[in-house]
């Protein structure tokens, strides 16, 4: 990461920036929104087992440290997936972990938290009408770096 | 119903809070399926958009529209001699 880090910083024009954008939270919540009511279904640790943005953070830290960025601002929001049902938000995050899983281990603790979400997600919904989301909310960090 | 991300455009908004895109060549690192780029490339003079993921590129490049065409370029990030890890 700190040498892609330096490759950009080479390649960059002396008046060009870094944009970076990354998920900071530790864990995301997941919420069933409905008519303004929204209810807690839990929180999903993907930050723990998937990918591994601590080292983004890590690497931010040093460059800046090492004199070839400056972060000019900075600010957190929101970004929120919207799931249409309970069926395609197990699919697609089990999909997630297949896919960026840190090792075996990792994957292996993401599963159960994904099913276990997934069941919960069911029964808060049980009786449910139409205007029902299912959201996974992410905190995001995004910042503007020039190189110095 | 598709799996919508960010429909309220959180993103985008923060992106364009912190930089003027217009007329600047851009390089995206880490495009996915190109969901952020098809949403400021507009703005900007010239994309080039790079994923790890061949399939990912695979299904930016065919969502290609008309008028990106000359803008925007995908890219396989393992032509390139740096790893994002």
């Amino acid at each position: 990461m700190v040498h892609a880090l330096e490759e950009i910083r080479r390649l960059l024009k002396p008046t060009g920036m870094l944009i970076d954008i990354h998920p900071v939270a530790v864990s995301s919540p997941v919420e069933i929104h409905q008519g303004g009511k929204i209810d807690r279904v839990g929180q999903l640790s993907i930050r723990q087992w998937c990918v591994d943005y601590q080292q983004a953070d890590n690497a931010l830290t040093e460059i800046a440290q090492r004199g070839l960025f400056a972060v000019e601002r900075a600010r957190q929001f929101d970004s929120l997936t919207h799931y249409p049902s309970v069926a395609e938000m197990r699919t697609s995050l089990l999909e997630a972990i297949d896919k960026f899983a840190r090792d075996v281990q990792s994957a292996g603790e993401g599963a159960p938290q994904v099913e276990a979400l997934a069941a919960r997600a069911d029964e808060l919904m049980q009786g449910t009408v139409s205007g029902v989301e299912l959201i996974v909310r992410e905190r995001t960090q995004i910042s503007r770096l020039r190189p110095t | 119903m598709a799996i919508t991300v960010d429909p309220e455009n959180s993103e985008t908004g923060a992106l364009f809070d912190m930089a003027d895109l217009r007329g600047l060549h851009v390089l995206e690192i880490g495009c996915g399926d190109g969901r952020l780029t098809w949403r400021y490339a507009d703005k900007a003079a010239h994309v080039t958009a790079i994923d790890p993921a061949a399939k990912q590129i695979a299904l930016a490049r065919e969502h290609m529209t008309d008028l990106f065409q000359d803008r925007i370029e995908f890219r396989d990030i393992v032509i390139l001699s740096w790893s994002l890890c």
